[in-house]
């Protein structure tokens, strides 16, 4: 046999929500010919359908969820490599910051600035090491 | 070559590159956030499965006049479905906040003050380069890398768009019956025990002073308006989810003309919509 889908359970649930209002009118219009018991009887089956049906559209909803599995599986990777692009275009301000450093480090081996090699040399390693914000 | 032939070269070129660099994503941010700030007002609703679950109990509870130390109340199933309902928000969220980051000017507004540092404040070998021209270099390095990095994320978010355009769709639509039909249907049922208690009450004449009639009266009315508040606010939060539907729908068929005037202002329509919905759910939800 077929499972049964979100829709059919929504549809179930929506006819027991029609018998339970119907038992309900009938009450109410044959109040006076109902025998105490009789009227007690339908009163539980009404509160049955009723609790029934709520259950079938709690259910219904947990269907959706194996109906759409491929789906929330696309949209989680797209995100994810939504996410990769953002890092990769947040690194671009890193590769900056170290190309300046670099700059000076030329500058300092051109002037044959000994002490201007070790710091900046100090610098482009501190700079690389840095996180990407 | 002449100091000033290269300094007005380089004018022209940072003018050429400043428009073409000028990339506008906007309809695409714009769309995002509105979608967000849309999608987020699900934690703001005042009702959940579970919640409807444990308001069941009690108003069963009363119809019994049962009295126990503590109330049983057995909503497994019920807290699984709010636990779908989650999933759904979250991985849209998640998609929508994606998209809007990259979708962002401040992404690419890299800061070039190390690099003005470094080409100022030292020779570089045997040159001197004085801090304007420096800028000049700097500004036109940091146009390049922002037309480079406009037409990535473009061709980024177009190929995200186009991939996430079907599965977004099922989602959405999910999340909206989720939401407005079952959740909103559990109301329904709410609404009619509601009914039955108060009609059993008036048929079995339980109440027998005018005032008690009176005040059974404006208690049903009160507790029917709460339910159609809260039917409201999720019809509301429902169609906002179609809306963001429509609206993807529109930056898919264009997603390869994503910074055309025209798309923005159709996402702007869109995005105004949703403002609409957003605002009209706060005053429910207040």
């Amino acid at each position: 046999m077929a499972n049964l889908t979100s829709d059919q359970a929504t549809q179930l649930s929506d006819n027991f929500y029609s018998l339970a209002m119907a038992i309900g009118d009938f009450r109410y219009e044959n109040w006076d010919k109902l025998s105490f018991e009789e009227n007690k009887e339908l009163s539980e089956t009404q509160n049955m359908l009723l609790q029934t049906g709520e259950d079938i559209l709690a259910f219904s909803t947990t269907l959706i969820m194996d109906e759409t599995i491929d789906s929330l599986a696309k949209i989680n990777s797209i995100t994810g490599e939504i996410q990769d692009s953002i890092k990769k275009l947040n690194s671009i301000q890193k590769g900056l910051n170290v190309a300046a450093a670099i700059l000076l480090l030329g500058v300092a081996i051109v002037n044959r600035d000994t002490k201007g090699i070790g710091d900046s040399i100090k610098g482009v390693y501190e700079t690389w090491q840095a996180p990407i914000l | 070559m002449n100091k000033y032939l290269l300094k007005s070269r380089l004018t022209l070129i940072l003018f050429a590159l400043s428009i073409v660099g000028c990339v506008n994503l906007k309809s695409v941010g714009d769309f995002s956030a509105s979608s967000i700030e849309s999608i987020k007002n699900f934690e703001q609703i005042d009702y959940s499965f579970l919640q409807h679950c444990l308001d069941r109990c009690a108003e069963e509870a009363i119809r019994l006049y049962e009295i126990k130390r503590a109330q049983e109340c057995s909503c497994a199933l019920y807290e699984e479905a709010d636990s779908v309902a989650q999933v759904f928000y979250n991985t849209i969220g998640g998609y929508f906040e994606g998209l809007g980051l990259l979708s962002q000017n401040e992404l690419t507004n890299y800061s070039s003050e190390a690099l003005i540092g470094a080409l100022t404040t030292q020779e570089v070998g045997p040159l001197q380069i004085d801090e304007r021209t420096a800028s000049a270099f700097s500004s036109l390095s940091n146009t390049l890398l922002r037309a480079s990095t406009d037409f990535y994320r473009r061709k980024k978010l177009a190929k995200y768009i186009e991939e996430a355009n079907e599965p977004i769709q099922v989602l959405l639509e999910k999340f909206e019956v989720i939401v407005s039909t079952n959740l909103k249907g559990e109301l329904r049922f709410k609404r009619e025990r509601l009914y039955a208690y108060y009609m059993d009450m008036k048929m079995s004449r339980t109440v027998v002073s005018e005032y008690e009639k009176g005040q059974a009266t404006a208690d049903y009315y009160q507790a029917l308006g709460e339910i159609k508040r809260k039917e409201m606010e999720l019809a509301v939060f429902g169609k906002s989810l179609a809306e963001i539907a429509k609206g993807h729908q529109v930056l898919y068929e264009n997603r390869n003309e994503l910074s055309v005037k025209s798309l923005q202002n159709l996402a702007k329509g869109y995005s105004s919509n949703i403002k609409g919905l957003i605002s009209e759910f706060k005053k429910l939800n207040h």
